[in-house]
């Protein structure tokens, strides 16, 4: 219906390259050694696997066209680090804020914000770019978790 | 249609020189025109008039974008391109009921304007010019003052639905013409009883384009069509948002859950292992061999560059995996 008067560009790679990016990213995981070792908790474990997947979505879906992509992948590469980049962030954060709160509507941005704690890297953004964000992000989760099903599917024993 | 509608316009509408009185005049005699044929019907006064104006408004419509169509034959790299925003227009037109024949007037007195400012069109951003913008003010206030006695006469109609269908509508079918005349200038049409200071424009034009986008949004999200209101979708947004990320986080547990048939699959599938078996057809059709797109694997062999194997070898290489898995017990469930 949309699809040809659709202003928002929204395209996002086929299941495969999900797949691909998941896997890949999952072999380096294997490769560590505190990962494979039965004394380590699932907990661990999983949260590891966790920050896998996001990772790997990331980088499948655009990594720096995106801006949910692009802070995902600072914050996974800076949680080692100590988070520098988080002050400019703030910073950035609170002339929006002026900005926002001279011409704010009061129904939206309840829930607005909401989703921008949601959504990875939405706090510094407009509400017109954060639906576009939220639109990519949607998508991108939703075949992700397309990916993660199959293989969850394909593992376990029957 | 269009075309048997285009000849008998055109004479009447290729002059740019009528004034707008003598293009009401035009209007009223074609509504009467209407009012003839139709009035044989037994249906009741309101189905009546409805039916008029929907009929009205299709004819009209038609003949103005034709003549859109006309003045972009001059300038544009493909007549249809033009049109096909202008027939969404003319659909978003026809469906609101409401908007009686102050459309077209409107859209008559537009095109006058634009043939008098040299075909200064609007578009829905923010650049405005103050002057000019006064001015188309003060002409929409003329034609709807001079039409209303004529909606009066018609029948009860709210005076704001008209402004904001006829508004809509320019708004629409400038768009429509915008892209047949590609200009600089850009003119906001502001309705009646509302501001036309700079900030309430730019809220409105900001909060029209989070608008379209909340309807992209409603496309996607499955279930949002039901909840009407902003405030409701984007609820309806946000819960989806975390439900996935909720099954992100369950099904990462159950991969960890699964971590040694995932190290065995992982191991297979990069490191690439020999055809083993071939010649059991029926074990294939049995397990399930990751599949991704009914295709599996081979997608995946298919990507992957490196790997010079045929096509059979990772789902041999799975098959294996797989009645490994089943020969041991409990194997995924100790983790």
């Amino acid at each position: 219906m949309a699809s040809a008067y659709n202003p928002i560009y929204t395209d996002v790679p086929e299941k495969d390259v999900f797949a691909l990016h998941f896997l890949q990213t999952l072999s380096n995981l294997r490769t560590q050694n505190s990962f494979s070792s039965p004394d380590n908790k699932t907990s661990d474990r999983v949260k590891k696997i966790k920050k896998a997947a996001y990772v790997s979505m990331a980088r499948a879906a655009g990594a720096t066209n995106r801006l949910w992509s692009r802070s995902l992948l600072h914050q996974a590469a800076k949680r080692n680090n100590k988070n520098v980049r988080f002050l400019r962030r703030k910073r950035r954060v609170t002339w929006l804020m002026r900005r926002r709160s001279n011409r704010g509507d009061p129904i939206e941005d309840v829930a607005a914000e909401r989703l921008r704690n949601l959504v990875p890297g939405g706090g510094g953004m407009e509400t017109s770019k954060l639906m576009e964000e939220t639109a990519h992000y949607i998508k991108c989760l939703s075949m992700q978790v397309k990916v993660m099903q199959c293989l969850v599917d394909g593992l376990s024993p029957k | 249609m269009l075309e048997g509608l285009v000849s008998p316009e055109n004479l009447s509408l290729s002059s740019m020189d009528m004034s707008v009185l003598e293009r009401l005049k035009w209007l009223r005699q074609q509504q009467q025109k209407q009012v003839v044929s139709q009035s044989s019907d037994n249906s009741p006064e309101l189905l009546q008039i409805l039916q008029f104006h929907e009929s009205n408004n299709d004819e009209l419509l038609q003949s103005t974008f034709s003549h859109f169509q006309m003045l972009g034959s001059g300038f544009g790299p493909n007549p249809n391109m033009g049109f096909g925003p202008s027939r969404e227009a003319m659909d978003g037109c026809i469906s609101r009921r409401s908007s009686l024949q102050m459309d077209p007037v409107d859209t008559m007195g537009f095109m006058l304007k634009n043939s008098e400012e040299n075909r200064t069109i609007s578009s829905k951003n923010k650049r405005k010019s103050e002057v000019k913008r006064r001015e188309e003010e003060k002409t929409e206030k003329k034609i709807k003052v001079a039409a209303e006695t004529e909606s009066n006469m018609k029948g009860k109609s709210s005076m704001s639905n008209n402004t904001e269908a006829s508004s809509d509508t320019s708004k629409e079918t400038s768009k429509g013409a915008s892209e047949i005349q590609k200009l600089d200038y850009i003119h906001v049409r502001s309705r009646r009883g509302q501001a036309t200071d700079r900030h309430s424009l730019a809220e409105r034009a900001r909060r029209e384009k989070i608008s379209k986008k909340m309807k992209y949004l409603q496309d996607i999200v499955p279930g949002c069509k039901k909840v009407t209101g902003q405030a409701g979708m984007l609820d309806e947004i946000i819960n989806y948002v975390q439900s996935l990320q909720t099954q992100v986080e369950f099904l990462s547990m159950k991969l960890a859950v699964l971590n040694s048939e995932l190290e065995l699959a992982l191991h297979a599938y990069f490191t690439n292992l020999p055809v083993v078996n071939a010649s059991k057809p029926s074990i294939m059709v049995d397990v399930p061999l990751f599949p991704l797109d009914q295709q599996g694997s081979l997608d995946l062999s298919v990507i992957n560059l490196s790997q010079t194997t045929s096509i059979e070898a990772p789902s041999a290489s799975w098959e294996t995996q797989s009645r490994s898995l089943f020969n041991t017990s409990s194997l995924g469930f100790h983790y």
